[in-house]
């Protein structure tokens, strides 16, 4: 009855896109339920902690310790989310709202001081028409740890609050409404476990977008750490650049992903991007989880802040050592598991025309 | 001269079916009996080698020809079963490629101090083709290479002015004599793709005759906004897509349009759609009987689809790295760099997909379907 090649061509690839046993159905189901919803829950959990926190600062009934432990919190799980970073959040530049990284100019500063100027009384509605580069976590942090800021002093506490509510607001919001739209009947969640549907064509695309996305935020990390480094500026430290240099958290932030990235790969049950690899591949599995160890052991072993370590020889030496071991993991991930894996990494969109 | 006549003319009659075919330009049937259209693109394969390829739409390879230098965009001969598929910039070489069997027909190669910019056209009458160059001599200033077909062989016969520098794409408008061309504004040497002149870019929609003289040059507003795709609908109306080089913050339009007698100017875009582009798009097309635009942002991973006339959002959907886009009878066609080929239905309101059975992946940014 079906006279057309290409319906019948149409008419056999949804069939076998439905089958069960697809073991790329199986990996990408499995990182979906035991690694991507819950770093997405995770996240929005500390947002909406942060929001609390932040008025119960303001309210006079939190310390700025504790206001700067959530914040810390909220910034750790983002770290944690971007090798997680695709889908809805990935898309209009929604992602700026959470950071602006890199801040070359410190935009964050000046844009701050400018919007309290002209609004003194900001409501979380006025933000949510303002620059991201106001409206995320680096602008809080800017808030809660910059030395030119002193929030024990009452005059700045009340100049600088309203700013504080309405980020942690605007964080909470966005979060919750991600993370729902992950949830979401036919969201997120659901295109990433069958097949065919608006956005992936079959569990290979759901498994190469995955591995695309952690593969892009292991070279993120690599970026992250080179830029303080100055390994783009003629090798001289440029430790303002540094993400996340205000809190000194630049290091606990590449732990964090670093971490995410790995469960990616490993799975919440073994069952993570390494499921795909066939037992001849056994020797290629080896060397990724001994690139991960070897990369987490230098983390761990760091025993100072960024900023400190870029200022001594040593220092800087053992951050070049955990840089050639960020880049070693990235490189088995691009030329060795991409290949195998049959995954095209980047085409037109890195360099297109 | 005669001699060379006659080979044309004879290498057309064998061909007397095809020719017919290709007449019917947009008018291809997809889910029906009868020929199916012929995508051609430029692909390349998971080593890294380059390929002129030809597939119909159910999957069965035509012809996939390896070649030494990645190409862009391809250009059917207007009858005969031929096709020119372009250097990508900055390369020397294109190739002439029989579409029936992938039979390489003649290496192209750019002169001294020009290369190609990855797109040209074939005259309607079949005899002449253009295309887009950079003379390296003065970095990005715009020319057209002028190329006679003789036999199986195109002459570069001399060269126009685009009136404009990096130049990109062009096309015919509906009258087939008068060409829109988009300067990209972009400088560039031979060997690089590397701008030399971010600061004090000139992008420009042009149009002109075969003569070369000047007919109309219209700028957009932004500076740093590069014109360079384009597409043309039967009425006329050019719609370009834009890159703009400029900060991924700015709010900068990517999409403009042309109507006949009208200046260039921004197409309406919502926000929401502007903001998923990453300020890049790729390739355009026009379904001239449904009246529709399609746009490809890789950047953004996503495939817009407009009515052309009421600029109402007819679909925003996800596609890794979609490149090319063209025109069948149901809708669009739409390629990938990473992912595989759609079919977009656009016959009843709600737009609907359907993955092709086409190799998945490595697509570049152009594909025809002749």
């Amino acid at each position: 009855m079906i006279r057309s090649p290409l319906t019948l061509a149409l008419l056999g690839l949804t069939l076998v896109g439905c089958t069960p046993a697809d073991p790329q159905q199986a990996v990408s189901s499995a990182l979906v339920d035991g690694v991507l919803l819950p770093i997405y829950s995770t996240w929005s959990e500390a947002d909406r902690q942060l929001a609390a926190s932040g008025q119960a600062f303001c309210a006079g009934q939190q310390s700025l310790a504790d206001a700067r432990l959530a914040f810390a919190s909220a910034q750790s799980t983002w770290a944690a989310l971007q090798p997680a970073l695709l889908g809805p959040l990935a898309e209009g530049n929604r992602a700026w709202q959470v950071q602006f990284w890199p801040d070359k100019k410190n935009l964050v500063a000046r844009q701050v001081e400018a919007l309290l100027n002209s609004k003194p009384e900001l409501t979380p509605a006025d933000l949510d028409k303002s620059s991201v580069v106001v409206q995320g976590l680096t602008a809080y942090e800017y808030l809660l740890f910059d030395p030119a800021i002193d929030l024990n002093v009452a005059e700045q506490k009340a100049r600088y609050c309203p700013l504080i509510v309405a980020i942690g607001e605007h964080q909470r919001v966005l979060a919750a409404d991600v993370l729902s739209q992950w949830q979401a009947e036919d969201g997120m969640a659901t295109q990433l476990t069958s097949f065919p549907n608006a956005r992936y064509a079959e569990a290979a695309e759901a498994v190469a977008d995955i591995l695309r996305t952690q593969v892009s935020a292991i070279d993120g990390l690599k970026k992250k750490l080179g830029t303080p480094l100055g390994r783009q500026s003629k090798g001289q430290p440029q430790p303002y650049q540094a993400e996340a240099w205000r809190s000194k958290a630049s290091l606990a932030n590449l732990a964090a992903s670093l971490a995410s990235a790995e469960r990616i790969w490993l799975g919440a049950e073994q069952d993570g991007i390494q499921a795909l690899l066939g037992s001849d591949q056994a020797g290629l599995q080896q060397r990724i989880n001994a690139a991960y160890s070897d990369t987490r052991q230098r983390l761990t072993a760091i025993q100072r802040p960024l900023g400190e370590l870029l200022s001594d020889e040593a220092g800087r030496a053992e951050l070049n050592a955990l840089y050639d071991s960020l880049d070693a993991l990235h490189r088995l991930h691009e030329a060795e598991l991409a290949k195998v894996l049959g995954i095209q990494l980047g085409f037109n969109s890195h360099d297109g025309d | 001269m005669q001699i060379n006549r006659r080979a044309f003319l004879g290498l057309s009659a064998a061909v007397a079916t095809t020719a017919l075919a290709a007449g019917a330009y947009a008018g291809w049937t997809l889910l029906h009996n009868g020929p199916q259209p012929l995508l051609l693109s430029a692909r390349n394969d998971s080593a890294g080698k380059h390929f002129a390829v030809g597939y119909r739409l159910d999957g069965s390879q035509v012809f996939a020809t390896q070649v030494s230098e990645r190409c862009h965009d391809v250009i059917g001969h207007p009858f005969l079963p031929m096709a020119l598929f372009v250097g990508r910039r900055p390369s020397t070489q294109s190739y002439l490629i029989d579409t029936r069997d992938g039979r390489l027909l003649q290496t192209v190669n750019s002169p001294k101090q020009r290369h190609f910019y990855g797109h040209a056209v074939f005259h309607k009458d079949g005899e002449w083709l253009y295309a887009t160059e950079n003379d390296t001599s003065d970095p990005g200033r715009g020319v057209l290479g002028v190329y006679r077909l003789q036999g199986e062989q195109l002459q570069r016969t001399g060269e126009l002015s685009t009136h404009g520098i990096g130049p990109h794409q062009l096309l015919w408008l509906p009258d087939g004599e008068t060409l829109a061309v988009a300067n990209g504004g972009i400088r560039t040497e031979a060997d690089s793709r590397v701008e030399m002149n971010l600061d004090a870019m000139e992008s420009s929609l042009v149009l002109l005759r075969r003569d070369g003289s000047l007919i109309s040059k219209e700028q957009l507003p932004e500076r740093m906004n590069s014109v360079r795709h384009m597409a043309v609908a039967g009425d006329g109306t050019i719609v370009s897509g834009q890159q703009y080089m400029g900060e991924l913050s700015d709010a900068v339009p990517l999409l403009a349009i042309k109507r006949p007698g009208q200046p260039f100017q921004h197409f309406p875009v919502a926000d929401a759609q502007r903001q998923l582009m990453n300020q890049y798009t790729a390739s355009v097309a026009i379904h001239s009987e449904l009246r529709l635009l399609a746009l490809t942002a890789p950047r953004g991973n996503r495939v817009f689809i407009w009515d052309l006339d009421s600029a109402e959002l007819r679909l925003d959907a996800p596609l890794a790295d979609c490149a090319g886009v063209g025109a069948v009878a149901e809708g669009f066609v739409v390629s990938s760099g990473m992912g595989r080929c759609r079919l977009y239905d656009c016959r009843s309101a709600q737009i609907s997909s359907q993955p092709l059975q086409l190799p998945a992946g490595l697509w570049d940014n152009h594909l025809r379907l002749v």
